[in-house]
């Protein structure tokens, strides 16, 4: 091992442990907010910090004047007509958003606290959806757009483009810190500090052991909780590979990292060096993944039986052999998938997914089958019963306080999170974009070609890792609000459910896939294009219903908030009366 | 010592086990801070349950010999703190049938109005709390969000959220504001329509349906034995409802059912509170149609009633009375009374006894939670620990009512 390969592996553990932590940090307080662990609101002083507002002018200033300054830097750098052209698309695409993300939030501003001039009344009267409708078509239209400019052009084209982005970044940038209002003003960031600050206070909080704990076992428990969550992650891959060229010397070192590929194609042919976005790529790949998830199940069961009390006794017995059942039908659940991917490396899993269709749809049922399994692994709900809170108080950490508490909570979000990821890469194509592939985007059913457009290796790979992360927070996303609505089993139900409907059903997906796959390889070659056609379709179901999802999640987070009251209440009326405003209650 | 030449049988080549005792103590999430369970579990099976119901120190029937009639009333309020209308008017109801006088109509319409809203916001409750306590936390924010559609009513009506206070012997506090009618159309509208979803969200679900399918039994025979009254007896099939038994103030004029149960588990309770919202949502739609919009609401009877302001302050009679009233109390003639009312989870009872002086002597209150907490222990003797979640969210112990 190099030094640059040590180098770029720190690199890579720093940005899968940073985005588990902090994802983990934020899901905890989502999650356990709608269970009214935590504040459901954070009041006017939770978690808040207060700044001068030089200060939030500033801050407020700073990213668009730096975004302001790279784009108009790069409009001053000379660059060959394939990659101008790119970075003209790039350019009028983020002109587009910044413009029309501006427009959203000074409606919002100006709606809320009152328009100052009146270009903002105008504006206030303005709907912020019909705003955000405009701006998806003005994309679309933009990317038509620069698509007819020939590419002799586009140097000069992406020249302005980029000047433009600038000057508008800048503008947004100054109008919003203009906007800020004097005095003292409160940082809450939609309420993630507080996540932090429950993480400070829970520092430093007694860690209390109690009197006939086993004392060892006690503290090491909460470790063994954190740490398969942690590091079963390494062997899931966050991107496509990367291909570094070589400076000469036939030994991949420091002076390679800037030769950066500039294009690669489609068969990934590197001449140079090659890194892998994937902290360990093992050949055991998943087994690794449930070998690692198995020994979870030690932390529970010794915090349930270190602590010296029958509630963690019972939740840790529940914990023990839940996990254990449902270990089985996980393993078995994905041997369908091995199967069809004919590896069990998460790479090549991924890499069959973008060549043909994504694992959801050749596996529809394997995918429940392994969505409950996992449920039950991480100890959710439906399956919480180790640490149902009215029942058996908190199940195995009922004793334990402060930041081994903590810990405890931290490795069941991480489990979430990386259980997420493992979804993701087993069954929505892991890094894969429909119609992305490594030259650029390529819209094609079966041979017939519809549209093209090339890309940079760099472009690529950027996007790619984007995905990941964007399709793992969604799935955790998914698993949260599984939890805010389904109730519990009981505990011989979630027994008779593993062993009696999930293991059968998963045993009957295998041979039935098994069939199919020998079916498949024996059939006329006429079969697999047609097959090849329908994966093509699923990438375009995928790609049409992905855009559409977030349109409409963007419109309905727009959505106009109804204030209609049945009743002015007294206190209200007394607050009227007395020149005041009452804050309005949650509205049904 | 024992001795050494005994057989051995093969039961005793066993593993030894002896119960587990669990203390499900008071401060147990499930357990309303009065309640206490010692269980004797086998694995997760409960042999054996011993349930105990603490205080929760209010005294209450002894606070209410130390004031006047009047000065019950915030005490009644803090019973069932879930529905407090309801004993505000059972206690007004049991001191005017000592007194001997009916209040008029409009008054009658309206208290019937103003209970029945209570009691939807019960059910309601518990309804959501039993879903909250399963891990289903959505249906009960949706329930909060309809109840607080009531209770915004409540306070343009009485002044106050949770402890209105607002029953008076005789009548009121106040009548009703101009647009009562109207807020209360509208916001029963509203209150069906968010049960619905939250039902909606839990009905279709099998995981809710198998926790409460067949859990938490009992029979008719014992459910009587044990004095059960309300929704709880009639989840068991017997039709017994205060309001269509022994019909008080104007319910012998509403078209209702009562929703009775079949085999009296915990899916039966939870139904039949569904529907008794429903039933109580039409109850208030008719009271609204017949309630008369003039009209006096309190009785015309200065040895009851407060007279009103600008009297006292205008008129020496009215200034006497008014003193009177306040420093001495109401009269009650001597003799005591037994008067009971549907509240939210059955019979509430007030008995009553009175030595003709302006205090009450003796204030007995028949809490219906009491009766019904007692036959827990053979509700979940068999079953498991997870059951006693839903067995005792669907009994609605109300901590307030059980001490007394």
């Amino acid at each position: 091992m190099t030094s640059v390969e040590l180098a770029l592996a720190i690199v890579k553990i720093l940005i899968v442990v940073l985005f588990l932590l902090n994802m983990a940090a934020i899901a905890t307080w989502a999650d356990r907010r709608q269970g009214a662990m935590v504040q459901d609101r954070v009041g006017p002083n939770r978690a808040v910090v207060y700044l001068p507002s030089l200060v939030v002018r500033g801050i407020v200033f700073f990213p668009p004047a730096l975004l302001a300054a790279l784009s108009v830097f790069t409009a001053t750098r000379p660059a060959s007509a394939p990659a101008a052209a790119e970075t003209m698309v790039a350019a009028a695409q983020f002109a587009v958003a910044v413009a029309w993300l501006g427009l959203i939030v000074f409606c919002a501003s100006a709606r809320s606290g009152g328009p100052i001039n009146p270009a903002e009344e105008a504006l206030a009267r303005v709907e912020p959806r019909s705003i955000f409708y405009g701006g998806v078509m003005a994309h679309v239209a933009v990317f038509f757009l620069t698509q007819a400019i020939p590419l002799s052009a586009a140097p000069v084209v992406a020249r302005i483009a980029c000047v433009l982005l600038g000057a508008l970044l800048l503008v947004t940038g100054a109008y919003a810190a203009l906007r800020v209002p004097e005095g003292k003003i409160p940082l809450r960031l939609l309420g993630t500090l507080h996540a932090a600050a429950d993480a400070i206070k829970m520092i430093w909080k007694e860690d209390f052991i109690p009197k006939n704990a086993d004392r060892l076992l006690h503290s090491l428990a909460p470790l063994l909780a954190m740490f398969p969550a942690l590091v079963t992650f390494a062997v899931i891959p966050f991107g496509d590979k990367l291909c570094f060229e070589d400076n000469g010397d036939g030994v991949f070192g420091f002076g390679d990292l800037p030769l950066l590929k500039r294009t690669v194609d489609q068969a990934f042919t590197c001449s140079g060096h090659v890194v892998n976005l994937q902290v360990a790529d093992l050949n055991v790949g998943i087994l690794y993944i449930f070998a690692m998830a198995g020994t979870g199940i030690i932390g529970a069961a010794l915090a349930g039986w270190a602590s010296d009390n029958k509630f963690s006794l019972l939740g840790g017995l529940r914990a023990a052999s839940q996990m254990v059942s449902y270990e089985v039908a996980m393993g078995l659940s994905v041997v369908g998938l091995f199967i069809i991917y004919g590896s069990v490396r998460l790479g090549d899993m991924v890499q069959w997914q973008a060549e043909h269709a994504w694992g959801i749809f050749v596996q529809p049922l394997a995918f429940i089958l392994f969505l409950a399994a996992l449920a039950a692994e991480t100890k959710r709900i439906p399956f919480d019963q180790p640490e149902g809170e009215s029942e058996i108080v908190a199940g195995y950490f009922v004793e334990y306080s402060g930041m081994k508490f903590g810990m405890f909570m931290t490795g069941e979000y991480v489990e979430l999170i990386t259980s997420s990821a493992l979804l993701v890469t087993l069954f929505f194509g892991g890094y894969h974009l429909p119609f992305l592939d490594r030259d650029g985007i390529n819209v094609a059913f079966g041979d017939a070609t519809l549209f093209q457009y090339k890309m940079t290796h760099f472009a690529v790979s950027l996007t790619y890792v984007l995905a990941f992360f964007g399709k793992t927070i969604l799935m955790a996303w998914v698993q949260v609000f599984f939890r805010w609505t389904l109730p519990r089993f009981r505990y011989d139900q979630v027994m008779r459910l593993g062993w009696t409907k999930l293991l059968p059903l998963t045993i009957v997906n295998m041979m039935v896939t098994g069939i199919v796959v020998l079916a498949v390889d024996s059939a006329p070659a006429g079969l697999v294009g047609g097959l090849q056609v329908a994966a093509d379709v699923t990438h375009a179901i995928v790609a049409v219903g992905g855009f559409a999802a977030v349109v409409a999640l963007i419109a309905g987070l727009l959505e106009p908030v109804e204030r209609q009251r049945t009743v002015n209440s007294t206190s209200s009326r007394f607050a009227a009366a007395a020149g005041g405003t009452k804050a309005s209650p949650q509205q049904a | 010592m024992e001795p050494l030449d005994r057989e051995l049988d093969e039961a005793e080549l066993d593993l030894p086990s002896e119960p587990m005792l669990l203390n499900m103590g008071p401060s147990h999430p499930a357990m309303h801070g009065t309640v206490r369970i010692v269980l004797e579990l086998s694995g997760e099976t409960i042999n054996k349950a011993d349930v105990q119901i603490g205080y929760l120190h209010r005294g209450f029937e002894k606070m209410c010999e130390r004031g006047t009639w009047s000065q019950v009333f915030p005490y009644v309020d803090r019973l069932n703190y879930v529905s407090p209308m309801l004993n505000n008017v059972g206690f007004a109801l049991a001191v005017e049938k000592m007194l001997g006088v009916t209040v008029p109509e409009r008054c009658q319409y309206y208290r019937v109005i103003l209970g029945e809203m209570a009691r939807i916001c019960d059910h309601m409750i518990c309804s959501g709390a039993m879903a909250m306590e399963l891990g289903a936390f959505t249906p009960f924010l949706y329930l909060c969000r309809a109840r607080e559609i009531f209770w915004e009513i409540f306070e343009e009506e009485t002044g106050a959220r949770l402890t209105h206070s607002f029953g008076r012997v005789g009548g009121m506090a106040r009548p009703p504001t101009a647009d009562f009618k109207a807020m209360v159309r509208v916001g029963l509208a509203r209150v069906l329509a968010l049960i619905n979803d939250a039902e909606k969200l839990i009905l279709k679900n099998r995981i809710f349906l198998d926790r409460l399918d067949g859990v938490g039994q009992i029979s008719q025979e014992d459910a009587l034995a044990l004095g059960w009254t309300g929704v709880v007896l009639r989840a068991t099939g017997v039709p017994y409802d205060v309001r269509r038994a022994n019909p008080y103030m104007v319910y012998d004029r509403f078209e209702f059912d009562v929703p009775v149960g079949t085999r009296g588990d915990n899916y039966d309770r939870f139904m039949c509170r569904q529907e008794e919202i429903r039933q109580a949502g039409r109850i208030i739609e008719q009271a609204l149609e017949q309630m008369p919009d003039e009209g006096p609401v309190n009785i015309d009877d200065p040895r009851i009633v407060l007279p009103p302001k600008e009297e006292v302050y205008t008129t020496i009679e009215a200034t006497i009375q008014h003193f009177k009233i306040v420093m001495e109390g109401i009269k009650v003639p001597a003799g005591e009374c037994y008067s009971y009312t549907e509240a939210g989870n059955g019979e509430l009872g007030f008995y009553l006894v009175s030595d003709g002086s302006g205090t009450p002597y003796r204030v007995r209150i028949r809490p219906p939670c009491f009766a019904t907490t007692q036959g827990l222990s053979q509700l979940i003797t068999g079953l498991m620990i997870p059951d006693v979640v839903p067995t005792f969210g669907s009994l609605n112990m109300i901590g307030g009512e059980c001490d007394h």
